[in-house]
């Protein structure tokens, strides 16, 4: 049966295509063009694979990258919140190339007193300024936040020449260092902290109304910038919004504080006995063995009677990390603490939370909670989580990650109660900080270039993690089914992707140069990627191909291209087209059936083919025996084809059957009553594949999802043939709104009075 | 003017950003006609926190909106803020709209607003004027889509710039 539908289809397509082609009147020849297919692959976008970095999108065989460890010893002046560090840094050239300087990160210089990142943008006089913004613009003298560089020192002591620009520093070597060799020197530094709730520093403190202040330090030490194949240097400018490019190493690391602080800190702690009370250890031994639910370490009431202290007394606190790409830590007399372990593959995981009692009650319901989730969501989807601990600090306006600690925002009302949307908002945030542990900080993509490699990246894995933690804890998340998760699925991007033109960026994009950070970085790749899993590859080739990714460069460097290409290499699925589309474009989604034409069998041929035989100057009477279609409602069309079989309609056909057929195989035949020219087209420029429901006259449906490569030649519009037994009475184009088609007015046959949201509301509010 | 409007669209990139959230001052009005009742139909998305801050700014009410302990007093505040920032005009005459109702969507307010019998035939123009919430944030943007069956058209509206209009 499907054989003579074919045969239905080819023989009239085949003849109508050769008498189209005479009936054209001769026009002027069109000039050429080059190859403008959505489908063309990227190889004009990508670079070209190389030894370093392989065609397969895996590290090549001469892949390499550099090291950096570090000593340093840190103190802490609570009072004048002031910070002093001494840094030895051995440097290990594993490049083939010598290097005749070095360029080290100072970040804390975006916040001198003269920053030019105060003047990165242009503005005008508006209408009118808000009173905090004119104090801030016109009235204040700007915070003095930039590095002090007291020395910068080789190994025997003498001082090196250096040269500061803006956040970066070029330290001049003496002799240029070997490639395979390595070179230690070390920095003597301090600066002024930042209130952290002014201008939302991601490093600083909030101080409280007894006088206390809560640290969250990072990005608090020079460190050393990348060097690699892709960047050479990567000493682009810390400017506010592109985050960072770090290289692997290992760190001892001593801090300083007062005495009655309690800290914690990426790195396993060395001297617990040292700095723990009795008491603490006591009950840290608890919970290490405790897996269902988090121990407190240190409670409210000890927490409050420490923040009385205000001790002249200090205490060092001694960690050491291996294979990290960076350091930070929290510290205060005023943080709760609560711990639990997580058992993540073979290992145990610690996770825990530092909250000051503000962040209560929701902090120990749900801090530690989330950080264990996350741990084990994100390690089946990618490797086992590697770090000893994960940490989540409260800090208020906070979302920062840094490696085993973050920052995280959610504070209740003075009173303790707290909205669904500062709940679900904590808990969305750790998931995010926390997950950021495995894009940027073990799969190390470069932040400062791409934004999206890791934010795009974890806020896809975040989703995932989020419906994950409505599956665990359907009781924190009731009344809701399922996790109300912000980013993710299709319809949440509709919004950003209809947008504005003017005020949207390709995903390809640096972070500094875009409008719109949040859907351009996070939003729309973690939505392109949860299509990309859901509705285009299926999960299991997506899972494969992106836990190859991870794995392939996990504690390496991958660019973009490293991402794209493991993506196919794992998969066999060409995503060029969508690449191209989703990441390199502002392009959006928008298919729609366009129109329909219901067909009938005939013995005659229609007027188009008489009209068309008649101008190449032949004769009816000389065309092959052919099966007839004909439209419903054209001129020659005849009622009496209505209700009759195929071939009672068609003597060709009759013949042709009897002729190729015995008379067991022609009674067997169930020829088909309906014949359909849909045709779809696609007013938006992002090829996808075409999923259609088709609604029969018995009730039936039938779902059918034609590849994204039916784009491939008419990017515009598409046609199919239909046969069946049953009367069509409805086409519906997405009908689960899986593709983030951004006008879905033009997705239903017919053109049916849908149901608007806005009817929707009306209904419900008119009852 | 154009150059004005560029340098007010890259002023809303603040100086320190912030790793998740950033904050990005925007409401998003889609303009259509429903055929069946003859009616402009519109939805205005607003988030919720910046409609928090307003009220507190404006009238001095913690509304705590999306909360169980909502101020009762929060839609009768946002229909009066809403008629005075948000106006229509038909045939550069003033009309009047009903405000349908709103409801939550995660972090963002959707409000439903409605003119019904419009005449479409006989309509030449459409202007909407939205300040929404420019007079809490100087650079809040308001984006504003008009889909009026086949014409379509969008208008990024802020706070020195607050009209756009469709002419059919």
């Amino acid at each position: 049966m499907t054989k003579i539908t074919y045969y239905f289809t080819l023989t009239l397509f085949l003849f109508a295509a050769t008498l189209v082609g005479q009936e054209e009147t001769p026009k002027e020849k069109e000039p050429g063009h080059t190859n403008q297919s959505k489908f063309k692959q990227l190889y004009e976008e990508f670079a070209t694979p190389n030894t370093y970095r392989s065609a397969s999108g895996a590290p090549g065989p001469d892949y390499y990258q550099q090291q950096a460890n570090y000593v340093m010893n840190i103190e802490l002046d609570d009072k004048n919140h002031k910070i002093y560090g001494d840094e030895t840094i051995t440097y290990i050239n594993n490049s083939p190339e010598n290097l005749e300087f070095l360029w080290v990160q100072l970040d804390q210089n975006v916040r001198e007193k003269d920053s030019k990142a105060r003047l990165k943008n242009g503005d005008g006089v508006p209408l009118a300024y808000r009173a905090s913004t004119f104090n801030g613009k016109f009235l204040n003298e700007p915070f003095d936040g930039g590095f002090v560089i007291e020395h910068v020192k080789d190994a025997s002591g003498k001082a090196l020449p250096y040269t500061i620009n803006f956040t970066m520093m070029r330290i001049d070597l003496p002799q240029p260092l070997k490639s395979k060799e390595q070179i230690s020197f070390s920095i003597k530094w301090n600066f002024n902290i930042p209130d952290h709730t002014v201008n939302r520093a991601r490093s600083g403190y909030e101080e409280f109304a007894d006088g206390n202040r809560a640290y969250v330090i990072a990005q608090f030490f020079p460190r050393m910038a990348v060097f690699n194949d892709v960047e050479g240097w990567q000493n682009h400018q810390f400017w506010g919004n592109g985050e960072f490019a770090l290289t692997f190493g290992d760190y001892d690391v001593n801090i300083t504080v007062p005495a009655d602080h309690v800290l914690d800190a990426t790195g396993t702690l060395q001297n617990r006995k040292e700095v723990y009370s009795k008491e603490m250890m006591k009950r840290y031994d608890q919970a290490k063995k405790s897996y269902d639910k988090p121990v407190i370490i240190v409670n409210q009431a000890e927490a409050e009677e420490a923040s009385k202290g205000f001790s002249d007394e200090k205490k060092t606190w001694k960690f050491k990390a291996k294979n990290v790409r960076d350091y930070g830590f929290a510290t205060s007399r005023r943080f709760i603490w609560d711990m639990q372990a997580v058992k993540v593959g073979n290992k145990d995981v610690m996770a825990v939370s530092l909250y000051p009692k503000e962040g209560n009650p929701l902090w120990e319901e749900y801090s530690t909670k989330a950080v264990a989730l996350t741990l084990k969501s994100y390690s089946d989807h990618t490797f086992d989580y590697p770090y000893p601990k994960a940490i989540s600090v409260h800090a208020k306006n906070q979302g920062m990650e840094y490696p085993m600690i973050c920052w995280n925002y959610g504070r209740p009302n003075e009173d303790g109660t707290y909205s669904d949307r500062v709940k679900y908002g904590m808990i969305s945030v750790i998931i995010h900080e926390v997950g950021h542990n495995f894009f940027p900080m073990i799969v190390n993509s470069d932040e400062r270039q791409w934004g999206w490699m890791d934010e795009g990246l974890d806020t896809f894995m975040q989703y995932m993690a989020e419906q994950e933690f409505g599956e665990a804890f359907p009781e924190a998340i009731a009344p809701n089914n399922a996790y109300p998760s912000r980013r993710g699925a299709p319809s949440k991007i509709v919004p950003y992707m209809s947008g504005e033109q003017s005020t949207i960026s390709p995903i390809m994009s640096n972070p500094e140069n875009v409008y719109q950070l949040g859907p351009n970085a996070y939003g729309k790749p973690a939505t392109a990627l949860n299509i990309l899993r859901e509705t285009v590859m299926g999960r299991e080739l997506f899972d494969h191909a992106f836990k190859t990714y991870a794995n392939r460069w996990k504690f390496k460097h991958p660019t973009p291209e490293d991402f794209f290409r493991t993506m196919e290499d794992a998969s066999a699925v060409d995503l060029d087209y969508y690449w191209r589309g989703w990441f390199y474009t502002t392009d959006y989604v928008d298919i729609g059936v366009k129109g329909l034409k219901k067909y009938y069998v005939s013995n005659e041929p229609s007027q188009a083919l008489k009209d068309a035989v008649a101008k190449s100057g032949q004769n009816v009477a000389d065309l092959p025996p052919l099966v007839h279609l004909i439209e419903e409602g054209s001129e020659d069309f005849d009622p009496k084809l209505k209700g009759k079989s195929p071939s009672e309609n068609s003597k060709t056909l009759k013949e042709f059957m009897m002729d190729n057929m015995t008379a067991a195989e022609r009674s067997a035949i169930k020829e088909p009553k309906y014949f359909y020219e849909v045709t779809y087209d696609k007013p938006g420029g992002i090829p996808m594949p075409l999923i259609v429901e088709y609604t029969y006259a018995d009730g039936s449906t039938e779902n059918i999802t034609y590849p994204a490569e039916i784009w491939r030649k008419n990017d515009k519009e598409v046609s199919f043939v239909l046969s069946s037994q049953k009367e069509l009475t409805g086409i519906v184009i997405d009908p689960k709104a899986e593709t983030a088609d951004i006008d879905t007015t033009n997705n239903a046959w017919p053109m049916k009075d849908q149901k608007t949201d806005f009817d929707q509301m009306k209904e419900k509010i008119k009852g | 003017m154009k150059y004005f409007k560029k340098t007010l669209l890259i002023l809303l990139l603040p100086l320190f950003a912030f790793a998740v959230a950033h904050k990005f001052y925007v409401s998003v009005t889609n303009i259509s006609y429903a055929a069946k009742n003859d009616a402009l139909q519109i939805t205005s998305r607003v988030f919720i926190d910046d409609l928090d801050e307003l009220l507190k700014e404006r009238y001095a009410i913690e509304a705590k909106l999306s909360t169980t302990d909502e101020s009762d007093l929060a839609d009768q505040y946002l229909e009066k803020y809403i008629k005075t920032k948000f106006n229509v005009q038909i045939n550069k005459e003033d009309k009047s709209y009903q405000i349908i109702g709103r409801k939550y969507d995660n972090d963002v307010c959707i409000f439903y607003l409605e003119i019904e019998a419009i005449d479409l035939p006989n309509v030449k123009s459409i202007q909407i004027r939205n300040e929404m919430l420019t007079d809490l944030f100087d650079e809040q943007q308001n984006v504003v889509h008009f889909k009026i069956n086949d014409k379509k058209k969008s208008f990024v509206l802020i706070k020195s710039d607050t009209k756009g209009m469709l002419n059919l």
